[in-house]
Parts: structure tokens; C-alpha cells; sequence
């Protein structure tokens, strides 16, 4: 091709001169190579928006412990992956149930400023210590400074052990 | 249209000029496989420019520290969408561009392409092939494994023989007595700050130069054997 075009210099049209076919050829292969670099690069990028969340379910203990009638303090240790970041964190959560099968969970933390509360078994009501909040034992406010119910943890049980997912979600309560 | 705002584009920056400079250059002559050897200082400018793409996309996801580092370089092979691909690029392209610029020198030497005028040329061309190597050296720790670690100890170690300045030098190197936290950011600020600046002005000069002397000829044998010519301009 080469020894063709330089012996006879074609001024056809038709005629492919090297120049041209490696023009071609460069702009050819490099936007093959543009192209893999780039969507990969770019897939690599904006990953983040497709990335499925991690649903962080901590196993609590079995089910059948939790009895119906006065809410438990259950206390766990919290596996948090953000990233390469391993973080345990001890947590608790308040947990009732009224049949043994649907269970609630609470923010173990006042929803007023975060202190955390108690229950009080003879008023079958949670008491907390700092501003007098009262809540009862589904959580709705009864008296004091508290400025909504007690936020729930999202629950679900897998061969028979209590999972919950410690962060506080509007959505549940 | 399309001409009209090229033109308009190219009366305000002569970027046309510029073009023509870097592509419509004269370059000599080459028959055969040697031809190709003339591609090799393109071929390793093309390498970095990959290595400058996939290390600012690892950059987003890496820690220089060493409670993070070997996990997050984990993460991107494992979590992030086509780390594991971006890191084999930067990886191989490491290896890769050692091998070109080393051969782009050969080239240049046995060639004699070095010679008057050229000189300022081979001493940049010098200065960046050392400054590759630095960036092999800096990034090859930034895994924090096994092979990192202890290739990084052997080499501050060797920097350390040196006659009289070694355990200042190896000190300088590791941020301190022993190698550690200060030795991942110190080799992490120089692979992605310092090093990168030095390369993009030595690597303009270097352009700058052979656009400015054109490509020597490449030497031609004579009658009685030896090699002739290659100091005319392209």
C-alpha cells in the first residue's frame, strides 16, 4: 500500500492516499480507545448514583425472647460499612411486641434532645429523665417537650431472629 | 458554519499554527519496522495521559493512610463499577510506560539523535525518564501490601547506603526514622502533586524542543561500515 502510492501518486479521487488512510486509521482506533477509557472512567465515576445501599441489618437475638408485654431493652453492637470504614458502634433499641410476631422497635433516644429513656413498668409508659418527656408504649407523646413520637427501627425476622436496621427512618414511625 | 466559527476560533488563538507545528511537521524519512521506533516518545506520552485519567479516578476512592490504604484500594477493585479495570490500567500502565521511555531513549542513543542541537532535548528527555522511574517508586507503596511495604524498606534502605547523606536521605524519604504514616503521604503527595507538576513542565520543554530542532535524520551506514549523517534538520 505504501510502496504502491509512493511509486504512482494517485491524484484519484477514489484512491485512498496513505496520508489519508492513516488519518483515518488514527482517528479510528483512537476514539476505540477514547471510548473504552472514557465509559469505563466515566461508569467508574458516577457508580456512586447506581450502588446498591448497604442495608445494615443487625441481628438482635431470637425472636422468641422478645414476650409480649412490657418493651425490652435489647442491647447490640452496630457494624456500620461506610466504604473501606468498618465501624462497631454499642447501641441499644427498646423492642415490644403484642403477639409475638409483629414486633416495634424504638430509637432508644428521646426524640426532645436525645437522652435516653426508661420505662416505667407500673405506668406502662417510657419516662425520660431530662425534661420530663412521657411516651406510651406505642410511642405517641403523651406530656413534656417532645416534638413528635419515638422514631422506630425498621424490623423484619429471618429464621426466627430479630433483624433490625438501627437508623432512625420517619417512614416507619 | 462550521468554518466560520473554526475561523473565528483559530484568528483568535492561532491554533492553527499550533497544528500545524505539532502534526504537519517534517519528519524523516523511515523505511520499515524502524520507522516505528520514531513512535515510541508518542507512545509513551499517550501511556501517561492514560496513567493521568485512571490515577485521578483512583485518587477519589484511595486513603493514604495506613489504617485505609490497603482496604480502600480493595474497594475499588471490589465495590466500585470497573475499579478492578481502572487500577489494571494504572497498574500495567505503570510497568508499561517504564518500558517505553526506556526504549524511547535507546532509540534516541543508538540512533545519536542526542548530538548537536539536540542536547537540551536528551538532558529533559533524561530528567523525565527519572522522573518516571520516582513515580514507579512513589506509586509501587501506595498499595500498603506485603510487596509494597517491603519493596519500599529496600528502597529507602538502599537510599540510605548512600556515603555520608544516606540516613538523612532515607530519613527525608520515609518523614522520619521508620517507615509509616508519614512515608504512605509523603510518597502519596509526591506520585499525585509533585511529581505530576514536574513532569507537565519538563514534558512541554521536551515537546517545545523537538518540535523547535525538527527529528534528526536517522543515521544511514556508510561504505566502510560505520554510521554517518544524523544531524539534519527534518
Amino acid at each position: 500500500m505504501a510502496e504502491n502510492s509512493e511509486r504512482a501518486p494517485a491524484r484519484d479521487e477514489d484512491v485512498l492516499s496513505r496520508r489519508t488512510f492513516l488519518a483515518y486509521a488514527s482517528v479510528l482506533f483512537g476514539s476505540a480507545i477514547a471510548f473504552v477509557l472514557g465509559s469505563t472512567g466515566l461508569s467508574y465515576f458516577v457508580s456512586p448514583a447506581f450502588m446498591k445501599e448497604d442495608e445494615d441489618w443487625v441481628d438482635v437475638g431470637k425472636a422468641s425472647d422478645i414476650r409480649p408485654g412490657s418493651p425490652v431493652k435489647v442491647d447490640f453492637v452496630a457494624r456500620k460499612r461506610d466504604a473501606w470504614v468498618v465501624t462497631e458502634k454499642r447501641s441499644s433499641a427498646w423492642i415490644s411486641t403484642a403477639d409475638g410476631k409483629e414486633f416495634t422497635v424504638f430509637d432508644p433516644r428521646c426524640t426532645h434532645l436525645g437522652c435516653p429513656y426508661r420505662w416505667d413498668q407500673e405506668k406502662q409508659q417510657f419516662l425520660c429523665p431530662c425534661h420530663a418527656g412521657v411516651f406510651a408504649a406505642d410511642g405517641i407523646v403523651v406530656s413534656g417537650p417532645p416534638p413528635r413520637p419515638l422514631d422506630r427501627y425498621a424490623v423484619k425476622i429471618a429464621a426466627g431472629r430479630l433483624l433490625i436496621q438501627p437508623m432512625p427512618s420517619r417512614k416507619a414511625a | 458554519m462550521l468554518t466560520t466559527a473554526k475561523n473565528w476560533f483559530c484568528e483568535r488563538t492561532g491554533f492553527d499554527r499550533v497544528w500545524d507545528a505539532l502534526f504537519e511537521r517534517r519528519v524523516p524519512e523511515a523505511k520499515g519496522p524502524v520507522s516505528w521506533l520514531f513512535t515510541l516518545g508518542s507512545a509513551s506520552m499517550f501511556v501517561f495521559s492514560v496513567q493521568v485519567v485512571t490515577g485521578a479516578l483512583l485518587a477519589m476512592n484511595y486513603v493514604p493512610s495506613p489504617d485505609h490504604a490497603y482496604d480502600s484500594v480493595r474497594f475499588i477493585g471490589s465495590s466500585v463499577m470497573f475499579g478492578g479495570f481502572i487500577r489494571g490500567l494504572h497498574h500495567f500502565g505503570a510497568s508499561f510506560m517504564v518500558v517505553l521511555v526506556v526504549l524511547h531513549m535507546l532509540r534516541t542513543y543508538f540512533m545519536g539523535a542526542y548530538k548537536y542541537p539536540r542536547e537540551g532535548t536528551w538532558i529533559v528527555g533524561v530528567a523525565l525518564l527519572l522522573v518516571v522511574i520516582g513515580f514507579g517508586f512513589t506509586g509501587y507503596l501506595l498499595p500498603w501490601d506485603q510487596k509494597a511495604y517491603w519493596a519500599t524498606a529496600v528502597g529507602t534502605n538502599i537510599a540510605g547506603q548512600t556515603p555520608f547523606v544516606g540516613s538523612m536521605v532515607s530519613k527525608i524519604l520515609k518523614g522520619g526514622a521508620e517507615m509509616g504514616a508519614p512515608t504512605l503521604t509523603r510518597f502519596y503527595a509526591l506520585h499525585v502533586l509533585v511529581l505530576p507538576a514536574i513532569v507537565l513542565i519538563l514534558m512541554g520543554l521536551h515537546l517545545f524542543l523537538v518540535v523547535w530542532h525538527g527529528i534528526s535524520q536517522p543515521p544511514e551506514r556508510s561504505r566502510r561500515g560505520g554510521a554517518k549523517g544524523g544531524n539534519h534538520r527534518g
